[in-house]
């Protein structure tokens, strides 16, 4: 076995919050395959093409001045266990890569109403969230667009290591808006077809989801670990990969002496798109042959930059339960033929590994496993 | 807590500047032409960065409270036929990819952060966590129209960037070390650079309950 990762540690607890609801909620749901999404107009009550998006139930597109999130926010927090978060040894991590610009969107053209201005902003977002939410001060904020909840992971490891912390909790929101439904429009990849992760298809297509999670992790509590983490940026265009894939290579490099000689499965990011889909489904299936794929946002939609926490907590909740889902929303030809669209047991593995994609060619990923 | 030693240091401090007289001034520090597909905070942040030459094993902490409020501003003025290029830009961390792009050069570890007045001590313990190879820190912000006026924007446009070590050696210029036992509220990153940029010495609160000590050699 692989001496100990610098970025490892322990995950004492994790849950999340999309519009099934919890983590074990959610897990279930996927497990049945159901769908999230619903077709929504992009622009909300402005109207638009309908997108697939994934709400919060009763939620609308438009942002309220008291964003409707905010109750399932507390609902997600209250299940967050200790407390003196954000006080010495116990610093938060939040990550996001919307926090809350819906509320500068309803700003600006919802009749300029100065409540939405409170926490429009990452640092005023993240800090009405702290008064809500009874936090400390010791939060150090993330955003490196869908792969940032992965460096509030990779950044909690290094606290735990370096001893600057006895436990880390990792928080990460990201809830839809006209703003950002209206960009991945405009960039013509959140379309009106619902989306299928992995499958060689004509056209491809991604949808977003309303998603928030949590992970505390320790050195040395709790039944599961982040065995290593890897990060790769390939600088080379603001949204496209490298057309040879070598971004996706790179972070994965990072993680093959740590997987080696495990039996794992693979929750790849797997947003629908078809190139970056090709080109991850390939290099994974070169770097762990014959390891199976799923990939969850043909039913949860893209999270954004709360994706990696999102999906880390369902894949633990699968290691829990003895069950991954399926990749949901994909059937018939795929990219690679280990992609899973069936729900698996996970009794046969040793590890999962996790990674996500964002823009500007950001890779990162990690490998999980009981502790 | 271990230090931090300064090696390398460049500061912009424009303040007021509009973008295009920065875009003029700065033009010279780009390959031809890329400047002006460039926005302030891309601009500012790759004058102070690109001459620290950042490479495929170093680390890149980059911290802006605002981000690209010019392009966010634009984006959201675009609906409802929105920008894709300004969606593109608005997103944090553009303003540091804009050079790393612009060189093709690709990073295994990059930590863009944002926040308020926590965001000096919190890029510092980002950069103290790291281990091995050089760490460069860098931040800034580009002054805002109408965010700016709602207190959403910058007031100021700035940017610095620091190559950092954890040895000294002989040409350190000054050293960096964070202790436990400092208040909540700590230094702005207009504060930050004004400091790094007068290469005057403080003490003090950082924020997040972090102290700071800020030496010059």
């Amino acid at each position: 076995m692989a001496a100990k990762h610098p970025e490892s540690a322990r995950l004492l607890a994790y849950d999340c919050l999309t519009p099934f609801g919890d983590v074990a909620e959610t897990h279930r749901a996927l497990c049945e395959g159901r769908r999230a999404l619903a077709p929504v107009p992009v622009l909300g009550s402005r109207g638009g093409d309908p997108v697939p998006l994934a709400l919060m139930p009763g939620r609308g597109l438009d942002e309220a001045p008291l964003p409707h999130w905010l109750g399932g926010i507390r609902g997600l927090a209250a299940r967050i266990p200790g407390g003196d978060w954000g006080r010495p040894g116990r610093p938060i991590v939040v990550t996001s890569s919307n926090f809350g610009v819906g509320s500068l969107y309803s700003y600006r053209h919802d009749g300029g109403d100065p409540s939405h201005l409170g926490h429009g902003a990452p640092f005023s977002s993240v800090e009405w969230l702290r008064c809500e939410l009874g936090w400390g001060a010791d939060i150090t904020v993330f955003s490196h667009a869908c792969v940032s909840a992965h460096l509030g992971l990779v950044h909690a490891a290094r606290l735990l290591a370096r001893g600057l912390a006895d436990e880390v909790l990792v928080f990460s929101y990201d809830f839809l808006s006209p703003f950002v439904a209206g960009g991945f429009h405009a960039l013509k990849i959140l379309n009106g077809q619902m989306p299928a992760p992995y499958r060689r298809q004509e056209t491809g297509s991604i949808a977003l989801g309303d998603g928030a999670a949590f992970a505390v992790l320790t050195r040395d509590r709790g039944e599961h670990q982040l065995v290593a983490q890897s990060l790769f940026n390939e600088l080379h265009h603001f949204t496209a990969n490298k057309a040879d894939g070598s971004g996706f290579a790179s972070v994965l490099e990072g993680l093959r002496e740590a997987a080696g000689g495990r039996r794992l499965w693979l929750k790849g990011h797997g947003t629908g798109t078809l190139e970056a889909g090709r080109l991850e489904a390939e290099s994974l299936g070169r770097c762990f042959p014959g390891s199976p794929l799923v990939g969850w946002k043909g039913s949860l939609g893209h999270t954004l930059g709360s994706c990696g926490l999102v999906e880390l907590a369902i894949a633990t909740e699968a290691l829990r339960r003895g069950q991954a889902p399926g990749t949901v929303g994909t059937e018939g030809p795929c990219f690679i033929d280990e992609v899973a669209t069936a729900p698996f047991a996970t009794g046969g593995f040793d590890a999962v590994l996790c990674s996500s994609n964002a823009f500007g060619g950001a890779h990162a990923a990690l490998l999980l496993a009981h502790a | 807590m271990p230090e931090l030693y300064i090696q390398n240091l460049n500061t912009e401090m424009p303040g007021l500047e509009e973008p295009a007289a920065t875009r003029e001034r700065l033009r010279a520090c780009f390959p031809a032409g890329a400047a002006r597909r460039m926005t302030q905070l891309g601009m500012l942040v790759g004058s102070v960065l690109g001459p620290l030459n950042p490479g495929p094993e170093d680390v890149l902490v980059y911290a802006s409270g605002f981000g690209e409020s010019r392009s966010l501003e634009a984006y959201l003025d675009s609906f409802p036929t929105a920008s894709p290029t300004l969606f593109q830009t608005s997103i944090h961390p553009s303003g540091a990819q804009q050079l790393m792009i612009g060189r093709q050069t690709p990073l295994r570890r990059f930590f863009p952060l944002s926040g308020g007045r926590q965001l000096v001590a919190q890029a510092l313990v980002t950069a103290l966590v790291q281990e091995g190879g050089r760490v460069l820190l860098c931040g800034g912000e580009e002054r805002g129209t109408w965010l700016r006026e709602c207190g959403v924007a910058s007031e100021h446009s700035l940017a610095f960037a620091l190559e950092l070590a954890h040895v000294r050696s002989e040409g350190s210029l000054g050293r960096i070390s964070l202790e436990r036992g400092g208040g909540d509220e700590g230094l702005s990153l207009h504060d930050w650079c004004g400091l790094l940029a007068r290469r005057q010495p403080f003490s003090g609160d950082a924020g997040a309950g972090w102290s700071l000590a800020l030496e010059w050699f």
